[in-house]
Formats: structure tokens, C-alpha cells, sequence
């Protein structure tokens, strides 16, 4: 605005007549039919306009291509799949809820102390990771730990971390349960803030177009709720990759509550997807429980991140079955009864399942021996997490800084060295404590 | 948010004329109608010559190896009169042809900054390597952190400290503290943020702050101020190349008014090491950033007074030997260089622009009275800018200036 302001007094001082300056403002926005600052089309017409609560039919809609009972739609075009592929979906959409009813019953017994499932998003997590390619760098909010099973991080990773034990790969015991990381797996470790990711993304995958060897190849695919995109870091997310152009695909979970919260107190507008042509990216809204719809769209999505160069949204609809988290009953403020209905009439697995059984891919007998595989596999791990010790004590203290560590943080590893010399043996909860670390404390004790 | 630019400091060079001629003269002057005021054009502090230049201490020539001759040995090199932008832009540009994979990005920056300090860069290095970003504080530093967790050296500019603050959950929760939750497997080490700070004689409540005593308890940050051209080039070079994330606050009010003969090479300053200025035996005076001018303004007038000062200033007190040290980096801040002095002193005085309660001068003064209690002849004093926002109008009775500085040292010395 400032801008057209300088311009206007400019014009007038150089004309010397106000009327003159007049004439020309309104011959140039005569010949150019809008503002210097926009490419909006001059009209008479007092009009507000709102495209979302003005009318219901002007809703974005949502792609499906299987419908309930896993049959393509009328007009659907199936992704391009092949038995195997749908079988390492199906099983790996199966194994999400095996860790979860595991891990969430550990946490019940207090052997973890904190878990987060995903019942009923298993479509959007597997869907969207099979539609990725294993090297798009994957930044996550929590609820994702499929999209690390599809590109082979182990059991043994995902209890370990969970556990926090000298195994722990993700974080040396540092985080919470779920909070995951791999370099290697290209995915982010993820941390409790929300949507803080979100702008990381945009730089992520500004630096991917930087990279000679990944530019025009690689994205960065960006995860989180749709409560968290009510944050501020959304916004400015969103607002960089479109901006400064960068191929990062954003991928929101819409699955109608954040804790507590329903999306009705979430936002007034038409869901998340409404939002995208705001910020001038594509945008799709998908069917969340529709795993093939997923892959479609993500794959398609990811290609316009690839060939503009730009960020793209894509919002899946889906419904959180579990409870929020361990420290979460969602009876407190739904209906189990509403729960349960979801959980029969549109259960993303079960969908998937009568597609492959219509494409003799599968049958009861698979089923019943991957059920049992899956938890044999998954128990085998979890004993095996259970057993071990966490790191030693010192690396409370590393990490924390690159290259020399400061004077504090030396001179503070010191004096809880000393005084686990003095009460480790004799304060019961140090004690206690200190036998679940590798060397008891040695480390520290030692030097 | 509001974003001015500063016009050239020029009554500060009027100001600082005026009052050197009034510390050169043998006559007896009434003092400038501005009252004593900092001389940062003719500060002892800044090197002017091409032989100060290059033997400042600690500096390291990043193109020399180790196994080469010692860095006394300067033949060869030049340096050229910069101002502490220009440095800051020099720094930025030897970063930049060095590592392709630096970026400079932040509120409109690519035009040249409102302070000037990227002037050229893009069109030296390209828009996509020197460029705008929308309007989003949060955003940037967001978007430093992804780059830099590719790896990619990212130097951000938020355009002022008090602006900082839309990005503190970015900077304290996530880019301070991503080394240590990813076990060591990520890092942001590649994530420089420069920002301007403190007062600039005009600048209110937004465009005054000192905002570093807000990080210092992020542990995982590191955060640097430097006080001149040379400094600001030398801790800049060293900021970004650091495996860590820092926060680089470069005092506004010295971008034009400091002026130094900068070495031309490249070349880093230590980080976490503060440097002795003056070496003194009675008390140490410890500060950072501008308030390095007003305290050696302050130990000139300790040492002759003006006539109107004279009944404040005891005569035994003139010839008392300060100890003047300049911090320089605040997180980690070098406990070593302030507790040795402070234990040879016995007395020392803090000077910083922030409010007192909860700055970085109630965390020294702890950890130094922790560690020099026998040593201590008179409590820590703390010289500091009020509890209260930096209100336009009022600015003169509110920054810790020569006068408040130098009662403190009487204070302090006469305790």
C-alpha cells in the first residue's frame, strides 16, 4: 500500500495538476483492469466473498477410489499396484496396531512410560510412505511411525527407542517414547513441540533443490495433525515453500480431534485443505482410510513438489480411533458407542483387506498366520528391549554441544559425580535408579 | 513489525568530535552540551592501523594450516577502513564464495538490509543464495533449522532483537536442543542468526533491546556480541563455521560510528573467550557490546575528571588501574579470563544495556562471588539498564552511560 501511495504523490507532484494525475491513475487502471499489486479484476459490484460457509456444495471434496467394502468407485482410476506391493501394504498396515495394542498395554503395566497409537490412521501413515520415495526426507509430528516400518527401521529400533536402552538409536534414551529418528531412514527425530516442523520443512527441502544430486528428486514430506496446523509455525510454513520455491510436500492428519478438541473448535473454515489456494499451492483433499486413494494422491502430489519446485497440500480425512495418547481417555468427551461405530463401518484396514481378498491376494489362512507372525515378532523384540540397560550415565551431559563442551556443563558432570560418590549407595532412589544403567554409573564414578 | 532504517549517526560523530577534543585539550573546557558522552570515532579501543589491525589478539588465519609459520608473522597482509556493516558484509561474503552451500536469507535483505550489512550480496552470489523471505520471524529461523539440518550453512538476519521473539520456540526448543535429543544424529550447527541490537539513541521500546540474557540459559545455543569492525568480521567468520547454533547480535549504533582498519583476509575470533582491553590491578570492569565505549569513556573521566566532576571523584581514586574486559560471547561465557581478574582485583563492576533483574550480570555475579569470595573486597555491582521497558523519550537516564559507570567505580573502589 505504501507503495501506490508513493506512486500516487509522485505522479502529482510531477503533473503539477491533481486532475491530471487523476486521469492518468484511472487510464492506467482502465488499461490494466487491477492494482499494481494484484492481478484482481476491477468490479462494481459490493460483494464479500467467502468460498468455504458460503455454501455447502462449495466444500472441497474428498478422493476416494475403494469404497467401504474395498470396491473401486464408479469413475475411480486405481493406482498402478502389484501383489507385492499390496501385500507388503497390507502387512505393514497390520503391524501398526500389533506394536500399539503391545506398547499400549507395556505402558498400561508401567514398563513404558508413555505411548501414542495410531489406530484408525494406518492408510494415510503406510499410503503416504509408499507413495514417497525412501530418500524423501520425512519430517514427522508423532503419529508416524508407520511411514519408518515401510523403509525397514526394526522392531528392534522402535522398541529400544521406546524403552530408552543403550540401543536406542533415536536419541540415546534422551525423549520420549515415540519420538523417533534415522538419518538413515531420512526421517527427522521428532519432537514434542507442534508443528515447529513445519517451517523446517521448507528449509529442508530448499536445501534438497540446493543439492545438485537431489534437486528434481528428492522432497521433503512434512507430517502433522490438524490441530497443529492452527499453529503459527503452519502458517509460516506453508507461506516459505510457496514463496521461496521448495518441494515440500505437507501432509495433514486430519482425524477430527486434537486431545480433546474436536475440529469444530479447531476452525470455522472448510478443513485444513482450504487453506492451501490461500498461500497459491495445490491442494487435495483425500479419503485418509482409502489406502490407494492415499498412494494416488501423494504420488501425484509429489510429482507437481518435483515439477514445480513449489509446496503442495494434501489433507487426509481420517478418525482417531485410539485415545490420544497413554495420558488421554477420550470417553471423557466422546461416546465409546461413536468410537466403535467408526471402528466397524470404515476401518482403513479391513477395507484394504476385502480389495485384496477381490484380488485373490489374500484369505483367511494369510491372515491368521500373519496375525500371529506379526505378534510373535513383535514380542520377540520387546523382550529383548525389556532386558537392557539404558546408556551410561555421562551422556546426560554429550551431545548437548558440537565440538569442546563448556565449562559448565564439564564442571556440573563432575559434581554429579561426586555426589553419586557420596549418596549413590546410600540414597535408595539413586540406588535403584543407577542399576538400570549400563556400568552403574561407573562411567561417572570411575574417572 | 515496525522496521526503521537509521540515518547515518552523524550527531554521534559531532558528538564524539566535540568530546575529543575536549579529552585532548590541556585546557580546561566546560563540558559538551550533550554532557560526557562516548567517543566510539576516536576510541583507543579500535585499531586503526594496518599494524594493530592484523595483531589482533587471538585472531586466526583461516587460510594459513597449522603446521605453518606463526600467526605474528603478518608480511603480506592488508586490511582496509570498514565500519562495522561493512565488516559484517565482508564476513558474510568470504562465507559465502567459500561454501557453496551458504545461504543469507531474512526481511528484505536481498535490496542490501536495512542496515546495509548484505549490500550486493545478491547480486554478487544470486537470488538463490541471498534472498527475501516473507515477513515471518518464526518462519525464518524454521526455515534456517531445516537448511541446516541438510547440512547447509544457513545465516539468518531477524532485523531486530526485539523481533527475535516470535522465533524463541524455534531457536530454544528446537534448534538448541536438536543435537542433543537425536542422540548426536542431527545437528544445526550449520544455523547462524545475526540480529541487531541495543540502543541507538532512538529506538524505543522495539528497536533498543538486548535480548541476549534471555538465551543464555539455552543451553545448546551459543550467543556472541561483538564491540568493532574487526570483532564483528572475526566473531561473525567464527560464528558461522561453529558446529553449533548461534546467535549473533551485532550493535546497531556501531554499524556506521565504529570504524577500523579490518584485515581483508580470512580470518576467525575465538568464540567463548572475553579480551582484556586495559589491564588494571584494583577492579575489573566487565561488559560487551556498546557499552565498551561508555566504560572507556568512563575510566578517562575517573582519571581526570572535569572540573565539574572533580568533588565527586576522589583524588586518590584517579590514578586506581580498571581492568577493562570485553566478554564478547555470553553463552558460553569464558569463567576463566573474568574469575582470574576478579580474584587479582578483589572489586568488580558488570555493565550491560539490559534490565538488572535476571541479565546476564546476576549470572556472573553468582558464579564470581561463588568462586572469589575470599578474593571479594566490595560486592559485585551491577551497571545495568532499568527494570523497564526502553521508553523513547527517556532513553539518556535509562542506558548504563559513562556517569552511572564511573560512580559505580567509586562506588565500588571506595567501598
Amino acid at each position: 500500500m505504501i507503495r501506490n501511495l508513493k506512486l500516487a504523490a509522485i505522479s502529482r507532484t510531477a503533473s503539477g495538476s491533481v486532475v491530471k494525475a487523476r486521469k492518468i491513475c484511472y487510464t492506467a487502471a482502465r488499461r490494466q483492469e487491477h492494482l499494481p499489486n494484484s492481478s484482481s479484476p476491477i468490479t462494481p459490484k459490493l460483494e464479500f466473498f467467502n468460498s468455504v460457509t458460503g455454501s455447502s456444495e462449495k466444500q472441497i471434496p474428498t478422493y476416494r477410489v475403494l469404497d467401504g467394502v474395498g470396491k473401486p468407485i464408479d469413475g475411480a482410476e486405481l493406482p498402478e499396484i502389484d501383489e507385492a506391493l499390496a501385500r507388503k501394504l497390507y502387512e505393514t498396515m497390520q503391524l501398526l496396531p500389533t506394536l500399539d495394542n503391545v506398547l499400549y498395554n507395556v505402558q498400561r503395566q508401567g514398563k513404558i512410560s508413555f505411548y501414542m497409537t495410531a489406530h484408525g490412521e494406518e492408510a494415510t501413515i503406510v499410503g503416504s510412505a509408499a507413495a514417497l520415495a525412501m530418500d524423501d526426507e520425512v519430517l514427522g509430528q508423532y503419529r508416524e511411525m508407520g511411514v519408518l516400518l515401510w523403509r525397514g527401521f526394526s522392531l528392534e529400533n522402535v522398541m529400544n527407542q521406546c524403552f530408552g536402552n543403550e540401543l536406542d538409536t533415536s536419541g540415546k534414551g534422551r525423549q520420549m517414547p515415540v519420538h523417533f529418528g534415522s538419518p538413515q531412514h531420512h526421517f527427522h527425530t521428532i519432537s514434542s513441540p507442534l508443528a515447529t516442523q513445519i517451517p523446517q520443512a521448507a528449509g529442508v527441502a530448499y536445501a534438497l533443490r540446493r543439492t545438485p544430486s537431489r534437486r528434481s528428486r528428492s522432497i521433503a514430506a512434512c507430517f502433522f495433525g490438524e490441530g497443529a496446523a492452527s499453529e503459527g509455525d503452519f502458517h509460516a510454513g506453508l507461506l516459505l515453500a510457496s514463496t521461496i520455491p521448495s518441494p515440500a510436500l505437507f501432509i495433514a492428519r486430519n482425524n477430527g480431534f486434537a486431545i480433546s478438541t474436536p475440529s469444530t473448535e479447531q476452525f470455522y473454515g472448510d478443513g485444513i485443505a482450504s487453506r492451501g489456494p490461500g498461500y497459491g499451492i495445490d491442494t487435495i483433499r483425500v479419503d485418509g482410510n482409502d489406502v490407494l486413494a492415499v498412494i494416488s494422491a501423494v504420488r501425484e502430489a509429489r510429482r507437481r513438489c518435483l515439477e514445480q519446485g513449489r509446496a503442495v497440500l494434501l489433507e487426509a480425512m481420517t478418525y482417531r480411533v485410539g485415545h490420544h495418547s497413554t495420558s488421554d481417555d477420550s470417553f471423557a468427551y466422546r461416546a465409546r458407542s461413536e468410537v466403535e461405530d467408526r471402528k466397524r463401518i470404515d476401518n482403513p484396514i479391513a477395507r484394504f483387506r476385502l480389495f485384496m481378498e477381490s484380488q485373490g491376494w489374500w484369505n483367511a489362512d494369510e491372515e491368521t498366520e500373519l496375525k500371529a507372525r506379526l505378534k510373535a515378532n513383535v514380542m520377540k523384540a520387546f523382550k529383548k528391549a525389556e532386558g537392557l540397560k539404558r546408556c551410561e550415565i555421562g551422556e546426560l551431559f554429550t551431545d548437548v554441544y558440537g565440538g569442546e563442551q563448556p565449562w559448565n556443563i564439564k564442571e556440573q558432570r563432575e559434581e554429579l559425580a561426586g555426589l553419586l560418590k557420596k549418596y549413590g549407595e546410600t540414597w535408595e532412589p539413586w540406588r535403584t535408579e543407577l542399576a538400570k544403567f549400563k556400568n552403574k554409573g561407573q562411567d561417572l564414578l570411575g574417572r | 513489525m515496525l522496521t526503521t532504517t537509521f540515518p547515518a549517526s552523524t550527531r554521534a560523530a559531532r558528538r564524539a568530535l566535540s568530546f575529543s577534543r575536549r579529552w585532548n585539550s590541556t585546557s580546561a573546557e566546560p563540558p559538551p552540551p550533550g554532557g560526557h558522552l562516548p567517543s566510539i570515532a576516536t576510541s583507543k579501543v579500535l585499531r586503526t592501523t594496518r599494524e594493530t589491525a592484523l595483531r589482533t589478539p587471538g585472531i586466526v588465519w583461516t587460510d594459513e594450516d597449522a603446521s605453518g609459520p606463526s600467526r605474528e608473522i603478518v608480511g603480506g597482509r592488508e586490511t582496509r577502513k570498514m565500519n562495522t556493516y561493512q565488516a559484517v558484509r565482508d564476513a558474510m561474503s568470504i562465507a559465502l564464495s567459500k561454501d557453496d552451500n551458504a545461504v543469507v536469507f531474512g526481511e528484505d535483505v536481498a535490496f542490501g538490509g536495512v542496515f546495509r550489512c548484505t549490500m550486493g550480496l545478491a547480486e554478487e552470489f544470486g537470488r538463490e543464495r541471498v534472498f527475501n523471505t516473507p515477513l515471518t520471524e518464526q518462519g525464518i529461523a524454521g526455515f534456517g533449522i531445516g537448511l541446516a539440518l541438510m547440512g547447509h550453512t544457513a545465516i539468518a538476519e531477524i532485523q531486530f532483537a526485539d523481533y527475535i521473539f516470535p522465533a524463541f520456540d524455534q531457536l530454544v526448543n528446537e534448534a538448541a536442543k536438536i543435537r542433543y535429543r537425536s542422540g548426536g544424529t542431527y545437528n544445526v550447527g550449520g544455523l547462524t542468526i545475526r540480529t541487531p541490537t541495543m540502543s541507538v539513541g532512538h529506538g524505543g521500546l522495539y528497536h533498543s533491546q538486548s535480548p541476549e540474557g534471555f538465551f543464555m540459559g539455552a543451553s545448546g545455543l551459543k550467543v556472541v556480541i561483538p564491540r568493532s569492525p574487526i570483532q564483528a568480521k572475526g566473531l561473525l567468520l567464527g560464528s558461522i563455521r561453529d558446529p553449533n547454533p548461534v546467535i549473533f547480535m551485532e550493535p546497531k549504533v556501531l554499524y556506521r560510528s565504529a570504524v577500523e582498519q579490518v584485515p581483508i583476509d580470512d580470518y576467525e575470533l575465538p568464540l567463548g573467550k572475553a579480551e582484556t582491553l586495559v589491564h588494571g590491578s584494583d577492579l575489573t570492569l566487565l561488559t560487551w557490546g556498546t557499552p565498551v565505549y561508555h566504560c572507556e569513556t568512563a575510566l578517562h573521566m575517573l582519571a581526570s575528571p572535569g572540573p565539574s566532576l572533580e568533588a565527586h571523584i576522589p583524588k586518590s581514586l584517579r590514578s586506581a588501574k580498571i581492568e577493562l574486559i570485553d566478554l564478547r560471547s555470553i553463552l558460553p561465557w569464558d569463567v576463566e579470563t573474568i574469575t582470574e581478574s576478579v580474584s587479582r582485583t578483589g572489586r568488580l563492576v558488570i555493565v550491560h544495556e539490559a534490565g538488572m533483574t535476571a541479565g546476564v550480570g546476576a549470572e556472573i555475579s553468582a558464579e564470581v562471588q561463588r568462586r572469589c569470595f575470599l578474593k571479594l573486597d566490595a560486592p559485585v555491582k551491577r551497571v545495568t539498564g532499568w527494570d523497564t521497558p526502553v521508553a523513547l523519550q527517556y532513553e539518556k537516564f535509562h542506558i548504563p552511560d559513562a556517569i552511572r559507570i564511573v560512580d559505580a567505580l567509586v562506588e565500588t573502589l571506595t567501598y
